[in-house]
Formats: structure tokens, C-alpha cells, sequence
């Protein structure tokens, strides 16, 4: 069955092609990884415009509004008109911002996403680098956005950008725990931090069977780290106008846009692999399809929630982490333990 | 360790300080220990300006003081002037007035409700409260042509009879109304981050309340039960039965509910004055040139954003020798300062919705 | 229970996605205008207007500039008739007391430009062009 799979149809033949023309295997895998890596940033750019439209789309319709649509059938290409004006416009750089570190943070902050692509799990043996430390990777790559975020912050010389940038950090590292708790679950259940294990594992039941309260769990941190409403105080745009971004315009304020949609589908695509059974699916359809499929359910929970909360205050933030989600995701944690042991006892 | 507090200056370009304000905060990290507010970015000296107009010509300036409310201006203001003439208003412009007063204090509250949950991050509740609002200035428009500067009610009445079709146009909204407010409810008023939000926040006692001269749903929500409505009923309304909603706590919870209640109740009155409506003119025999007779008078009426008077001196000329208003947004805004000190930076923005003031009235 | 409020909330919006949308789709499907709509620019008819200028002087902010001269019977006659929208706040004080009832809003609200002399409007000539235009295609053009 995988044969029928024209994306791995697509890979096996390339693969032929620099066989033919490269001296030696170890070559032939680092032109592949080449060709995974330029995959990879090639679906982030697509994405990245898609799921502007689709956020503006959301949006509009929950708001009784049309979104855009303006431009082409049902406003299509809205966000690529947008792209063209945002190139073309002026490389304004404010006076008195740090140079290096102002300049390097949208760049910084664009890195973690496009290697967290590294260990999606597309589809059965379509994982672009299959590390069997796949979701640690993840889960230490991402935490470097909170640099980028600070650097944005500090770097822009603004009051406003400093508060942002401030409540980024506090935000995104004590999410963290929650959001690595949430995971040890899972991690638990197959005894493997390998993305494609842990979707083989869930070829019988999908693991949001099993942890419910750590998919929750797992939702909540992730809007946290993503900087999504109800949790966008890094940008709370009615108390510090954007945060860390408010000096940035031009392409260089596109490119935390992109970055935002790239994470948001990067924690989409995890969450599916971990919970929602990543590639696993009736057979009609590629197992790629269905992984697109579940990611894309899941960034619209995401919008759908943003486009129904307010947002919480800074402290309610942290309380919210520290004093419920550590707790209870601890407790999951141990029962999941204690399930795993009686199951084990009992012969299983 | 030493620390240091800096000042942040908010507005008067800001998302959200409802127009022109400038907020100037001192902070500690992210605690206000002061909030100064700086108005005057949208003044247009409507006050001197009338001293020059004929007073058919500073009808229209009352429209724009607080132009959320602007039929309640405009009734409060030609309520003054007839109140000095002596004239005579006859009985169904009366019941026109109070019906425009009070699907205006919907609609303003509706903006109240919309942006300061807008300001919490909620942007669809703000969008509904703006979609909602959005029937009411239709029946405005249909009435008297214009979405927001209505010069609808004059001196002796009103300038038209309502249009063919308006009463039940209006009772069609009224009908509509319920499920808006149940929608609100819904999506906002339950919404336990909104509660978070708002309940405790920014007490404000009785005593500060009526010390500061507070008035409004600021001044209710602290439960002090007035309402210049009921307390000294001006026009037709002591022949209406409605509440004055009241707050227990006097946080921004309370300032929102107070709101989301008046708007119900003016719904009643609403109903109610529609179904009292007598036939018959809408215009009082008065003179072309209105000259009111040398004298002063100050009349109040009740706003949606508190107590709003008038103070008007007559020379015996056609042209007001001196008209002063006071804005219960302005002086609502004094608490400012008082209410946010030692909330947070992410709070200074919804107690300033909850004060709800509208720049037009407080630069005026 | 915590959290009913929020569920609450989440299914209104979903509710809200599957609605029929309150969008205008603005140039292509023109609003439906009331008929006291006061908007667009103030439309002269000149043959009616006797100069008396009391639209002018009802004027609050002087928004409505006119000359007037004596023809040769010794009559009042209008020169020059100017209206800038710049300045009006669409009270509707001229056209209430406009004895002759000859001038009202033409209701074409969107006339934005690129200078404000272009909200000047010159009401004879508008007029004028518009009875040419009728004489000679019989159709009412838009300017
Ligand atoms: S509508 Fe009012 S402001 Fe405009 S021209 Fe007429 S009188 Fe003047
Ligand atoms: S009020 Fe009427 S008749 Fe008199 S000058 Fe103005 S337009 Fe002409």
C-alpha cells in the first residue's frame, strides 16, 4: 500500500535519480534531507498564506461577517496581494533600536518552526528526519522562540516591546512544563519519543481516548506557546498595541506572521500525532492526507477559540499554569503511571 | 534590590482609548501607580461656538458632544430652552423623544458593551454588540435621514412625524432584542475569562462615587440609587414603569451589568411608550425666531453615560449669551486615576471602558 | 460548573459560522437609502430659487456661499450658488427653510476626492450640466 503513495512515489524516484548521479549513499541522504528541508519550508510558506486567509475566513464568519473577499473567488488571493505589499514596502528601521538584535529577530524567531518540520510525521515513512528522540527535539526546539521574542522585545527600544517582550519569556517558559507534562503521558503509553512510533502505536486507539485530560492539557499550553488568544498578551494589542512587534513593519513584521502560522500548524501537527493518531485513517485516502486532515481540525479549534475569548490578565496567566494545569497534569501523569503498572500486572 | 518606576504614554494614538485620550501611567513593572489622564486632543469649543449661533444653529452642536447619545443631547438641550420659553410639548412628540432617548442609551450601551469586551481580546462580542446596534440606526435613519448627528428633536417637539411603517419596524427590533441580549449573556456575560476579568477589579465605593460626583452607571453600579429619571422625572417619564438597576460591589463587573440592566429597562420603556403613543402633532406652535426671554435655568437629564445638564443664560437675543454643559463622561473620567491604581497594565484599558467615556462629550 | 461559560460561548460562534452574514457587499450592491436620507450634495433647482439667502443664514457653519444680483427688471437673481461639503454637517436647516423648496439632497453619498476643493460644489453648474445631459439623451446620467 505504501507504493500507491505518490509522495513517497515522488521521494523513492528522486532517490533513484541521485543515486545515479552522486558518489555513495551517505550523499545521496544528505541531498535527500536537502529535498526535505526545501519540502518543508516550501509548506511552510504555502501554508503560512493559507491559514491567513483561513484565519481572516474564520474570523469574518463567526463574526457575521464575509472575511475577505474581494480579491478572486471568495477573496483568494487576499494574502498573496498582501505578501506583494508588505515586499514592496519601505525597510523602515526606527532610530535608536539595538541594530543586530533588532534586525535578527524575526530571522530567529522563523528557525525553531521549519525545524520542528524536521520531525512531522506526515505519513508512514514520510518523516522528513525520523529521530528517535523526535518530540524532546520538538519540545527543545521550540523553547527557542522565547529568544527570539525577547530580542524582538529588547531590541526594538519601546516600552510597549519591552512589556511584550518581558511577558513572552514569563509566558512561554512556564508553559513549557505543562506542555512537556502533557507529552510524558503519551510518551508513557508507547515507551518512545519516536514520532512515527508513537503513531504506529496508535493504529488500534487513538491516544486522546486514553489521555483526555492531557490532550486538554496539551491544547491549553499549546495556545500558550503559540501566543493564540485566549493567551496573546505577548501582542495584546488592546493594552501594549503589538508587543514586541510594534516597531517592525514590512516584510520583517510578515515574517513573525509567518512564524506564528508556522508554529501554529507545528503544534497543530504534533497534536494530532500524539493524540489525534497521525496518519492512521481508512485506507481511501493517503496516510498523509488524513495527517493534513487532523492538523487542519485542529487549527481550526485554535481559531475558533481565539475568535470567541477574551484574554486573560498576566497574573491569571500564570496562575493559571502553576496552580491548575502543573498540578493536574502531574496527577495525569501518575495515574497514567499507575494504569501502566495495573496493566502490566494484570498480564496485559 | 533596587527598583525604578517609568512612565508609559498611552494614547493619544492608541487601539484603545476610545478616540483621543492620553493616558499618562507610571508603572512598576506592570503595576499603575499613577494614571494621569490628558483630554483636550479632541476639543472643539462647542460651548463658546454656540455663543455665536442662532439657537435653531446649536441644536445640531448638541448632536455632537456625545455622539453615542446624541438624541439624549439634543432632548436635554431643547428641554432647557423650552423649559425658559415656557412651551409646551405636544403629548405624542413627547412620547417620540423618550422612544429616540432610549433606543439611543440601547445603542450607546451597546457600544459600551461591544468595546469594552473588544478591549478585553473578546473582538466577536464587539462585533455583535456593533451588528446589533447596526438595526437600531436604521430605524434612526428611517425616522430622520441621517446614522448618527440626527437634528431630529427640536425645539417643541420633534421635526417629523415617524415615517409610515416605523412603529412596527421598531416593535420588529424590540421582538429581536431578546435574543441579542441572550446572545450577549451567552457569549460574554458567561464567559468565566470575562468574569475573571472584570469582577473585583477597581472597587469604587459609594462614598467615592458621590464624592466624585459620579453619575451614570458608574454611580449605580456602587448602588447609590439615582437616576435623574426617577429622581426628578423630566418630560414624560414618571407615566413609565421601569427599574434603575443597581450594583452590590462597584468593580467593573458591577459597571458592566448596571449597563446590560439599563439597556433591558429602556427596552421596557421603549415598549411601553410605543404602546401608549397617542396621535395627533408632533410640533409645538413656536415662534421663528427663538428669542427665549432674558433669565437662566439649568435642566439635567439622564444620559447613557450619567448626568448631563445644561446651564443656559439668556440676554433676550436670539443667540444663548452663555450655554454650559456638563459632561458626565468628564467628570466620570476624574476616577480614572483613582480606580486603576495598583491594578495592572492589562486592567487600565477595561476601567477605562467601564467608565465609557465618549471624547466628543469629554473635550467637548 | 467552570468552564460552562465558555462552552456556551464556543457554541454561539460555531452557530454564528453556519449564519447568513451581515456583510454589504458595498460598491456592487448599492445600500438601500430611506427616503429622509440627508447625505451626498446639496442639488440646486435655479429656476425655482428666488435668492432670498435664507438657507445661508440658517446655515450654522456658513457652508453654503451665495451671490446674488439684480437683473434688469430690478429682480433678485442668483449668481453664483457654491455648497461645500467640507463644512456641512448635514443638519437640513437650509432645506427646512428654504421658502421655495428648491433645493435637496441628491443623495449620492460617495463623492470622495483626493482635495478638498473638490467637496466645493458649484450647484448652478451641476444644474445646468444635468438638464444639458437630459435634453440631449433624455436619461439621467450620473456626472
Ligand atoms: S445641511 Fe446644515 S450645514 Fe449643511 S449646508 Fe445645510 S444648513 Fe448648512
Ligand atoms: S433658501 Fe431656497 S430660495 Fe432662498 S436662496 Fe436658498 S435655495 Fe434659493
Amino acid at each position: 500500500m505504501p507504493n500507491d503513495d505518490i509522495l513517497l512515489r515522488i521521494g523513492a524516484s528522486l532517490r533513484e535519480l541521485f543515486a545515479g548521479v552522486l558518489p555513495g549513499p551517505d550523499a545521496v541522504d544528505v541531498a535527500m534531507y536537502f529535498v526535505a528541508l526545501i519540502a518543508c519550508v516550501a509548506l511552510i510558506f504555502t501554508n503560512a498564506v493559507i491559514l491567513i486567509l483561513a484565519e481572516r475566513k474564520v474570523a469574518g464568519f463567526m463574526q457575521s461577517r464575509l472575511g475577505p473577499h474581494r480579491l478572486g473567488p471568495y477573496g483568494m488571493f487576499q494574502t498573496v496581494a498582501d505578501v506583494i505589499k508588505l515586499l514592496t514596502k519601505e525597510d523602515y528601521r526606527p532610530q535608536g533600536v539595538d541594530k543586530w538584535v533588532w534586525a535578527m529577530a524575526p530571522v530567529v524567531l522563523f528557525v525553531p518552526p521549519v525545524m520542528v518540520y524536521a520531525v512531522l510525521p506526515f505519513g508512514k515513512n514520510l518523516v522528513p528526519v525520523d529521530l528517535n528522540i523526535g518530540i524532546f527535539y520538538f519540545v527543545a526546539v521550540s523553547s527557542v522562540a522565547t529568544i527570539a521574542f525577547l530580542m524582538a522585545g529588547w531590541g526594538s527600544n519601546n516600552k510597549y516591546s519591552v512589556i511584550g517582550g518581558m511577558r513572552a519569556v514569563a509566558q512561554m517558559v512556564s508553559y513549557e512544563i505543562p506542555l512537556v507534562f502533557s507529552i510524558l503521558g503519551v510518551v508513557m503509553l508507547t515507551g518512545s519519543l519516536q514520532t512515527s512510533v508513537i503513531v504506529e502505536k496508535q493504529s488500534g486507539i487513538w491516544f486522546i481516548l486514553l489521555q483526555p485530560v492531557a490532550f486538554v492539557i496539551y491544547l491549553i499550553a499549546a495556545a500558550a506557546e503559540t501566543n493564540r488568544m485566549p493567551f496573546d498578551l505577548v501582542e495584546g494589542e488592546s493594552e501594549i498595541i503589538a508587543g514586541p512587534f510594534t516597531e517592525y513593519s514590512g516584510m520583517r513584521w510578515a515574517m513573525f506572521f509567518l512564524a506564528e502560522y508556522a508554529s501554529l500548524f507545528a503544534v497543530s501537527a504534533i497534536a494530532s500525532t500524539l493524540f489525534l493518531g497521525g496518519w492512521h485513517g481508512p485506507s481511501f485516502l493517503p496516510g498523509w492526507v488524513w495527517f493534513l486532515g487532523k492538523t487542519y481540525v485542529m487549527i481550526f479549534v485554535f481559531m475558533w477559540v481565539r475568535w470567541t475569548f477574551p484574554r486573560l490578565r498576566v497574573d491569571q496567566l500564570m496562575a493559571l499554569c502553576w496552580k491548575y494545569l502543573i498540578p493536574v497534569s502531574l496527577a495525569n501523569i501518575l495515574i497514567t503511571g499507575i494504569g501502566i503498572f495495573a496493566y502490566r500486572a494484570m498480564g496485559g | 534590590m533596587r527598583t525604578q518606576t517609568y512612565e508609559l504614554n498611552m494614547g493619544p494614538q492608541h487601539p484603545s482609548t476610545h478616540g483621543v485620550l492620553r493616558v499618562i501611567l507610571e508603572l512598576d513593572g506592570e503595576t499603575v501607580i499613577r494614571a494621569k489622564p490628558v483630554v483636550g486632543y479632541l476639543h472643539r469649543g462647542i460651548e463658546k461656538i454656540c455663543e455665536s449661533k442662532s439657537y435653531p444653529q446649536v441644536l445640531p452642536y448638541a448632536d455632537r458632544l456625545d455622539y453615542l447619545h446624541s438624541m439624549g443631547n439634543a432632548l436635554g438641550l431643547c428641554q432647557t430652552v423650552e423649559k425658559l420659553m415656557g412651551v409646551e410639548v405636544p403629548e405624542r412628540a413627547e412620547y417620540i423623544r423618550v422612544i429616540m432617548a432610549e433606543l439611543s442609551r440601547i445603542a450607546s450601551h451597546q457600544i459600551f458593551l461591544g468595546s469594552l469586551v473588544g478591549e478585553c481580546g473578546a473582538l466577536t462580542g464587539f462585533v455583535f454588540a456593533i451588528r446589533d446596534r447596526e438595526r437600531i440606526l436604521d430605524l434612526f435613519d428611517m425616522a430622520c435621514g441621517a446614522r448618527m448627528t440626527f437634528h431630529y428633536i427640536r425645539y417643541g417637539g420633534v421635526v417629523q412625524d415617524l415615517p409610515e411603517g416605523w412603529v412596527e419596524a421598531c416593535r420588529k427590533f424590540l421582538d429581536d432584542f431578546d435574543g441579542m441580549m441572550e446572545t450577549y449573556r451567552n457569549l460574554l456575560v458567561g464567559n468565566e475569562i470575562l468574569q475573571a476579568r472584570l469582577k473585583g477589579i477597581a472597587v469604587l465605593s459609594a462614598e467615592r462615587a458621590l464624592a466624585m460626583s459620579a453619575s451614570g452607571g458608574v454611580l449605580r453600579a456602587s448602588g447609590v440609587n439615582y437616576d435623574v429619571r426617577k429622581a426628578e422625572p423630566y418630560g414624560i417619564y414618571n407615566r413609565f414603569d421601569f427599574d434603575v438597576p443597581l450594583g452590590t460591589v462597584g468593580d467593573s463587573w458591577d459597571r458592566m451589568m448596571v449597563r446590560l440592566g439599563e439597556m433591558e429597562q429602556a427596552a421596557r420603556i421603549v415598549r411601553q411608550a410605543l404602546d401608549q403613543m397617542p396621535e395627533g402633532p408632533v410640533m409645538a406652535k413656536v415662534p421663528k425666531l427663538i428669542k427665549p426671554p432674558p433669565g437662566e435655568i439649568y435642566h439635567h437629564v439622564e444620559n447613557s453615560k450619567g448626568d448631563l445638564g445644561y446651564y443656559l443664560v439668556s440676554d433676550g437675543s436670539p443667540k444663548p449669551y452663555r450655554l454650559h454643559v456638563r459632561r458626565p463622561a468628564f467628570v466620570n473620567l476624574q476616577l480614572l486615576d483613582e480606580l486603576c491604581r495598583g491594578y495592572l497594565l492589562a486592567d487600565v484599558v477595561p476601567i477605562l471602558g467601564t467608565l465609557d467615556p465618549v471624547l466628543g462629550e469629554v473635550d467637548c | 460548573m467552570y468552564g460552562k461559560g465558555l462552552l456556551t460561548g464556543l457554541g454561539i460562534t460555531l452557530r454564528e459560522f453556519f449564519r447568513k452574514k451581515a456583510t454589504e457587499r458595498y460598491p456592487e450592491v448599492r445600500p438601500k437609502l430611506t427616503e429622509r436620507f440627508r447625505g451626498g450634495k446639496l442639488a440646486l433647482e435655479p429656476e425655482k430659487c428666488i435668492a432670498c439667502g435664507l438657507c445661508s443664514l440658517n446655515c450654522p457653519n456658513g457652508s453654503i456661499r451665495l451671490v446674488t444680483v439684480k437683473d434688469e427688471a430690478g429682480k433678485r437673481k442668483l449668481s453664483e450658488y457654491e455648497y461645500d461639503a467640507g463644512a456641512c454637517m448635514y443638519c437640513n436647516l437650509c432645506i427646512e427653510n428654504c421658502p421655495q423648496k428648491c433645493i435637496r439632497w441628491d443623495k449620492k453619498f460617495d463623492f470622495a476626492g483626493y482635495d478638498r476643493k473638490h467637496l466645493i460644489i458649484d450647484c448652478i453648474a451641476v444644474a445646468n450640466a444635468k438638464k444639458a445631459a437630459e435634453r440631449e439623451g433624455g436619461a439621467e446620467t450620473h456626472e
